[in-house]
């Protein structure tokens, strides 16, 4: 190593100067504020649902959430029957969802043939941008009528009379709207959420995992059932959770074939109101405390829903879903 | 292995000025030391490789000059490295001024998605607004420099990722000197080329040195042999021993490094 | 063992075949029947789905659905005019609402905010308002739009549908960031530029097709909402007016106003819109999806 005998000139090299030094400050600070205001928005949703339900709050305390009144002669409010309604109706929804999802799942990523897989998933894809309306009229206008005539009518001719499912299952009138008949419109809905959710889950399981299974000569299903979704295990709840999201605060599909009746029934036949549903029929009609009451209303849907996607969004932590 | 190393003629010039010059430098990743008390001196116009195994902090060193690891706010250097008269690690020399006079190469190729004569004018552009003539020129002149002009003469508003990987390569070299940078920085800028391509960049490297101060950071004792008048070698974050080339590969004063270069450990 | 005693390689007993119970085999069937039927009940449905717009919609089409304005009650004929380029213009606005707010979110946690407690905080934030409810969105904007200046407007639609693709963009501008390697980013501070030019002009780039697909799903997401716009730009049977105050005409309130409706035309012209709509929705995302599959 020799010692160092001169260094460089420190004029030698022309100056440059830097470019666009505003901009970057302008376009870092831009990005920074754009993300604040995904945190403002939803801070701001919450405080306009608390603000504007806050009158009905007010008047009737937490009579709101448990009383079945809902007569806007009297002003008088209460949220408990459009409560069971959002919440039965996404059971139902998840109850047939669910089953249906983890089955397509299932098929997509262990039975499909290669090139029918693309098909098939883009299918199901599909089935989650059909918009919410046209669920509706498919439901009220195709549906409805079929499940009438097909379902509503010979099961309440069994079930009358009977315990327990002589209420629970009977329609006095059978039309075809009701609870049920949107929890169903509803599994359609929410299937291709979990199934692609599921089905990303189970792609991601390392495939040695698979092999070893097989390899001591499991069948497919003891490969799913004690292998692979065991092992997705708590993501898919995750999934589910999201579906359930989904499906307590969709509107416009329930709207149509619920069945819109303002008092509970004991039947989930028989027609009734979600949160959402009653929001969309009533607002652009509803005046002062009405008003109130059902941005109340959707008060409460937003702390619901709130809640199930956190946990949703803590169980399946970063997938894709849009 | 010694014997199979074909040294470069040394046109070393031991009078040549000091480019870079570095002194107790120190650097971290979060908490731990990855350089130990670095001193070394980068001669004017000459090649310089920094050769070592894996993890001994060769590259760490080679993105301390243009300060590319200030990107990732874990990491931190302390000491000198003074180029021009600064201490470029500083907060006092603006980083990227400082990158327009340090160019930097990669390993892997680094096209950006666009056409061909955008990536050479890319850098030009930063820093200076020329005459449309004037830039066709300099771009021209880049692209001859890193022997891609024949090549690509007649595509150069294609995108410059439908290049194969050497000419992807060249183009990055092409960018970088556009810019008429002093130094140039190569973090192992042909591990990740065949052969041929690699001929192709050694021969432009060889070039390259009338002009620009050069720093590579290379795997391949051969290609350090080649290149380069000066060599250092380093091990877990320490420079063992800096000399020239052939000082280093034939007549090598510590064990370590004597082990290294015949191949006995990394 | 058999080179050792060759002779008696023939008589040595065979291992039963035939080991697995049967039991197993059949659930392994059924469960093989039953995901595959499920899957063929879910596209079938989709089919359904869709015939049921053909059969129903494809009479309603003409050359009046596309020229003349949504009929009064009791009138005859009549259009979807006003009513799909009200849609179109408030899909749009939308959009012009959403995208730079979207793209510079994502920008930031890609990019400024990686790893920060902030970025992750608004991560969370952001997959929260992915899947909230479209309706509690335009009940937000009736109370800070509709309410204080007393009136819907087509301005208060665009900014529903804004709010609701704002978090779809933000998502996949940040996934589609994620996906720019690293050196990249490095060769351009490399070369002097700032980190501001680094962004817009080589991870931008480098991410184009996945966020404009973003973009494109974020549009398909809204086209079709009809909740958030029932309170906001609300609906009518004429051309709105071109500042955008009072209400907008669009397709999916018509859709639902029409729908259920007593008089055959009205009927007829929501078929005829919902096929209209659903087309083009589902067009938009196969092209989204192609585009996706394109750039991996």
């Amino acid at each position: 190593m020799t010692a160092v005998t001169q260094t460089m000139p420190a004029a030698a090299a022309p100056l440059r100067k830097t470019p666009k030094g505003t901009f970057d400050i302008v376009f870092r600070n831009a990005s920074f504020l754009a993300a604040l205001f995904v945190l403002v928005l939803l801070a701001g949703i919450m405080l306009s649902m608390v603000v504007g339900g806050w009158p009905a709050f007010r008047e009737f305390g937490f009579g709101f959430i448990t009383s079945s009144v809902w007569d806007t002669q009297n002003d008088q409010y209460g949220a408990w029957p459009a409560i069971v309604g959002t919440l039965s109706t996404a059971l139902i929804a998840l109850v047939i969802g669910v089953p249906l999802s983890l089955g397509i799942a299932v098929y997509l990523t262990q039975l499909a043939p290669p090139w029918f897989k693309q098909p098939v998933a883009t299918a199901i894809e599909l089935l989650a941008a059909v918009p919410s309306i046209i669920y509706g009229m498919w439901g009220l206008f195709v549906f409805v009528p079929l499940f009438a005539a097909y379902v509503q009518v010979p099961l309440s001719n069994i079930v009358e009379g009977l315990p327990i499912v002589g209420t629970v299952l009977y329609s006095r009138s059978p039309s075809g709207l009701g609870i049920f008949t949107a929890g169903i419109i509803l599994a359609f809905m929410i299937i291709p959420f979990i199934a692609s959710i599921t089905r990303d889950m189970l792609e991601q399981i390392p495939s040695v995992l698979r092999e070893s299974a097989y390899g001591i000569g499991a069948t497919t299903w003891e490969v799913v059932r004690h292998v692979l979704v065991p092992q997705a295990g708590v993501s898919i709840i995750g999934a589910v959770m999201l579906g359930l999201g989904r499906a307590l605060g969709e509107t416009m599909a329930v709207t149509f074939v619920v069945g819109n009746a303002n008092r509970l029934s004991a039947s989930i036949l028989d027609p009734g109101s979600t949160i959402a549903s009653r929001i969309a029929n009533e607002f652009n009609e509803a005046l002062g405390l009405q008003l109130n009451a059902l941005i109340a209303l959707g008060c409460i849907l937003f702390f619901v829903t709130f809640v199930v996607l956190v946990i949703a969004r803590i169980l399946v932590s970063r997938v894709k879903t849009y | 292995m010694l014997s199979t190393l074909e040294l470069s003629p040394q046109t070393l010039d031991a009078e040549a000025p000091v480019r870079i010059a570095v002194k107790n430098l120190d650097f971290y990743y979060g908490e731990h030391k990855a350089l130990k008390n670095v001193n070394l001196d980068f001669r004017d116009r000459h090649v310089t490789a920094l050769i070592g195994p894996s993890g001994c902090g060769k590259s760490t060193l080679l993105r301390i000059f243009n300060r590319i690891y200030s990107l990732y706010p874990e990491q931190r250097a302390t000491g000198e490295v003074i180029l021009d008269g600064r201490n470029v690690i500083s907060n006092d020399v603006d980083v990227n001024e400082l990158r327009s006079r340090i160019g930097m190469v990669f390993q892997k190729p680094t096209p950006f998605p666009m056409s061909i004569y955008d990536n050479v004018a890319f850098g030009i552009r930063l820093y200076e607004k020329p005459p449309k003539s004037e830039l066709d020129d300099r771009v021209e002149g880049a692209l001859r420099r890193s022997a891609l002009w024949d090549e690509v003469k007649d595509k150069l508003k294609m995108s410059g990722m439908g290049l194969s990987g050497g000419q992807q390569q060249r183009l990055c070299i092409a960018r970088t000197i556009a810019q008429k940078p002093e130094v140039i920085l190569f973090d192992e800028p042909t591990s990740a080329l065949d052969p041929i391509s690699t001929g192709k960049i050694e021969d432009l490297l060889e070039q390259l040195k009338t002009d620009f101060t050069i720093v590579i950071v290379t795997h391949n004792m051969q290609q350090a042999a080649r290149i380069s008048q000066y060599t250092a070698f380093m091990y877990l974050g320490e420079v063992i021993e800096f000399a020239p080339t052939n000082t280093i590969f034939m007549n090598p004063h510590k064990k370590q490094t004597q082990d290294y270069v015949t191949g006995r450990f990394g | 063992m058999s080179m050792t005693t060759p002779s008696t390689a023939s008589q040595t007993p065979h291992a039963e075949w035939g080991r697995v119970r049967p039991a197993r085999r059949t659930a392994d069937r059924a469960m093989k029947l039953i995901a595959t039927g499920f899957t063929f009940l879910a596209i079938f449905v989709l089919f359904w789905i869709l015939g049921m717009l053909i059969v129903k919609g494809i009479g309603g089409l003409s050359l009046a659905t596309f020229t003349q304005v949504t009929p009064g009650p009791g009138s005859e004929g009549g259009g979807l005019a006003n009513a799909i380029v009200g849609s179109i213009v408030l899909t749009f606005l939308g959009i012009a609402v959403a995208t730079p707010i979207g793209v510079l979110a994502g920008t930031y946690l890609a990019e400024y905010g990686k790893g920060s407690q902030l970025a992750n905080l608004i991560r969370f934030i952001n997959d929260i308002l992915l899947s909230a409810p479209s309706i509690l969105i335009g009940l937000f904007v009736y109370v800070i739009l509709v309410e204080p200046f007393r009136g819907y407007s087509g301005w208060a639609g665009g900014v529903a549908l804004g709010i609701i693709a704002i978090p779809v963009i933000v998502r996949t501008t940040e996934d589609m960031l994620r996906l720019v390697p690293g050196p990249l980013r490095e060769a351009g501070a490399a070369l002097g530029a700032p980190p501001s030019v680094v962004i817009t002009s080589v991870t931008w780039r480098a991410a184009k097709s996945g966020m404009v697909t973003g973009i494109l799903l974020a549009l398909a997401r809204i086209a079709g909402e009809t909740a958030p716009l029932i309170f906001t730009a609300l609906n009518n049977n004429f051309w709105f007016s071109p500042t955008l105050s009072g209400g907008v005409s669009n397709l999916p309130v018509t859709i639902y106003q029409f729908a259920s409706a007593p008089y055959e035309n009205w009927q007829q012209l929501a078929w005829a819109g919902s096929l209209i709509i659903t087309v083009s929705i589902l067009l938009l995302s196969l092209i989204a999806r192609r585009i996706v599959r394109g750039s991996k």
